[in-house]
């Protein structure tokens, strides 16, 4: 069976009554994740994953990424109306989005954004789409070494291609790593790391964590800040919308440029944030003619908007083909699919395929239902943002407290949130990344089996990772990911004898 | 109060070199060499926690060098580096951090439901300027609409404390 007709029996699962509801639900409680400040999509994820415990799996990961996009959407809206990005990757968003509904079209510039978000999005399904099947099984010849290759990959291209320091990347990565062995060791049995701690014994959850790091940890940043919301008006004229939608083919360079760049970056772990900085910087240094960037030009819009969903949505391949997610979001999934008894790889293809291809058509969907939820609902959710923080603020602390409880109902975990929410806030601080943090903690289990079982096969010798061409290929390909970019900058400053920005 | 950037930055390497320290130490003591059927329980992390002092230590010397750059910057006119945490930010994090320690605590020993009331009301209140009763309004609200969600939609039980029994909610 060709793609087209997995694709097409995916559409037979993904749109049932049920299931439409789910991702309408999916949409909005991201909507309200992404606008809210101290909710974001990895921790709004892990919020919800207790409750599809009740789920089977296919409707559960609809529920899920639906949320997904609603969170990407929803962070574009505050960014444009209140210049506050509600999602890390809508950064980007702010420095035209923000101006331009300053100067009074705030429906242009939501639209605008949501028809790019849409078609980035569109654009990533359709790569997942026609990869898929090529993707696993190019997966099924992989043994143990190999994964353990990738996951060198995947963590090698945080430490290289990431923005932080080097060395701040390893410490989140390597924090991770040894976080994640806390308690039984699958392979051995043994107790590991708990120091005594009857509370270790089961291990520290990857959701807690991500609840602390990134929710509590964003609230504190938004506290010290002392934040008042500063909002332009928010209604939404229809005729605006359609004159927008008229304007968007001028765009078309920017929309491929910035969906190609939002693929390789989704594809490889580079992740939405990244994507759309990336895409909106090639934007402004194409661009020749017309008022500078920051000043509310639409490309500026366009450009990191396509990309950030083309990327969000590209970082399902990864996750679902190989088992190694490139964004925090995906990562925060994997986590759930294996809690849900489900194993990411290429064997999920073979094995569950209604699984995975009523998400891809879910996928179509419900970013389909997104663009005209949000353009519906924005006066609605915005008004949120009204909601003085006194009162908000705490609402969103209890929700992240009762969310962790969910996780295990052990009262342990509310402390490990609050250390978490600490060690968030001084990393985000210190620019020390959070990503390669919950990415470890996800796959530490993973990549320490492949490295024991590829261990064992060579008897200890780590000539195993260079064995084959395709293990080999793959290590090299990490190992250039994580000393490249660093010697190309290296060897630019010298030629130019000017410090780097 | 103010703290500064090179401060946090010396006590988060710090922090997390223990932190690697930690990992070596408790593998070691499951062993972290080789035996015939492969690596011992502790390889993994041993190793890990290693690489994990060994980046601590590079933020360490990078933040010292840093800070001497910055500090050469400043004697010759330039800039004086930015504070981590000036003393209205600190006043504000120590004050939001005190609550919600509070609400950990009052979680533990009254339930998520009076837990989060007390918090949001208390806050609402002596932090928003609204008055008690309205403040109070607003917590029992949300602690009814959590109990709504949680408990009658999902069947999900969360904490409970002494109260709940004698409102007859098990």
């Amino acid at each position: 069976m060709g793609n087209f007709d997995l694709l097409m029996q995916g559409f037979g699962i993904a749109i049932t009554p049920m299931h439409l509801m789910l991702m309408v639900a999916g949409v909005l409680m991201g909507l309200v994740v992404g606008v809210l400040p101290g909710l974001g999509a990895p921790n709004g994820v892990s919020l919800l994953i207790p409750l599809t415990f009740t789920l089977d799996p296919t409707s559960a990961i609809i529920l899920l990424s639906s949320m997904y996009w609603g969170a990407l959407f929803g962070g574009s809206t505050t960014s444009i109306l209140f210049n506050i990005p509600g999602e890390p990757s809508s950064v980007a968003t702010t420095f035209d989005g923000y101006p331009m509904a300053r100067s009074g079209e705030s429906t242009r510039a939501l639209t605008l954004a949501f028809m790019s978000a849409g078609f980035g999005a569109l654009l990533g399904v359709i790569v997942i789409t026609l990869l898929a099947g090529w993707a696993s099984r190019f997966a099924l010849r992989f043994g143990a070494p190999e994964y353990f290759a990738v996951y060198f990959l995947a963590f090698a291209a945080f430490i290289g291609m990431g923005s932080a320091a080097p060395a701040k990347t390893l410490v989140s990565l390597a924090t991770g790593l040894l976080l994640a062995s806390v308690g039984m060791d699958s392979v051995t049995g043994s107790i590991r790391l708990t120091f005594g701690f009857e509370d270790l014994l089961s291990g520290i959850s990857f959701l807690v964590v991500v609840i602390g790091l990134f929710g509590i940890g964003e609230l504190l940043s938004t506290v010290q800040e002392g934040l008042r919301f500063r909002g332009v008006a928010s209604r939404i004229d229809l005729r605006d919308v359609f004159r927008t939608i008229a304007e968007l083919p001028r765009y078309w360079a920017t929309y491929i440029r910035s969906g190609l760049i939002g693929i390789w970056m989704g594809i490889t772990p580079g992740g939405p944030t990244a994507a759309s900085f990336m895409s909106y910087g090639i934007a402004r240094s194409s661009s020749r003619k017309g008022a500078p960037f920051g000043t509310g030009r639409p490309e500026g819009i366009v450009a990191p908007e396509t990309a950030d969903h083309s990327a969000g949505s590209c970082a399902m391949l990864p996750m679902l083909a190989l088992g190694v997610p490139s964004s925090a979001t995906a990562a925060v999934m994997m986590g759930g699919l294996m809690i849900w008894g489900l194993t990411p790889g290429p064997m999920l293809f073979a094995t569950q395929p209604d699984f995975v291809w009523g998400l891809i058509a879910s996928m179509y969907v419900s970013n389909l239902i997104g663009v005209v939820l949000v353009l519906a609902t924005v006066p609605m959710f915005a008004a949120l943002l009204r909601i003085p923080f006194t009162i908000i603020g705490p609402m969103i602390v209890a929700i992240c407290f009762v969310g962790a409880y969910t996780v295990s109902n052990a009262t342990f975990d509310l402390w490990l949130v609050l250390i978490f929410g600490l060690v968030g806030y001084l990393f985000s601080r210190l620019d020390y990344p959070l990503a390669p943090l919950v990415l470890a903690m996800v796959l530490g289990h993973k990549a320490e089996n492949a490295f024991h079982q590829s261990m064992v096969l060579s008897d200890g010798s780590l000539g195993i990772f260079f064995a084959n061409p395709l293990v080999s290929g793959i290590m090299a390909v990490g190992i250039a990911l994580l000393v490249l970019p660093k010697l190309i900058a290296l060897g630019s400053r010298f030629r130019r004898r000017v410090p780097v920005e | 109060m103010t703290v500064k950037v090179f401060h946090a930055e010396l006590g988060t390497a710090v922090t997390t070199g223990l932190l690697g320290l930690a990992g070596m130490i408790g593998a070691s003591e499951l062993g972290h060499g080789w035996t015939e059927s492969g690596p011992q329980p502790g390889y993994f992390p041993f190793y890990v926690g290693l690489i994990l002092i060994g980046a601590s230590l590079w933020n360490l010397v990078a933040a010292f060098l840093k800070h001497r750059a910055a500090h050469r910057h400043a004697a010759s006119g330039g800039e004086v580096e930015e504070p981590f945490l000036d003393r209205e930010r600190a006043r504000r994090l120590g004050v939001f951090i005190a609550a919600l320690l509070a609400f950990v605590v009052a979680t533990l020993t009254l339930g998520i439901y009076a837990g989060s009331i007390l918090y949001i009301a208390w806050s609402a209140w002596r932090q928003g300027g609204y008055r008690l009763p309205l403040a109070l309004g607003v917590g029992v609200a949300f602690a009814v609409s959590l109990y709504l969600i949680f408990e009658v939609i999902f069947k999900i039980p969360l904490l409970k404390g002494p109260i709940e029994p004698l409102l007859g909610i098990y």
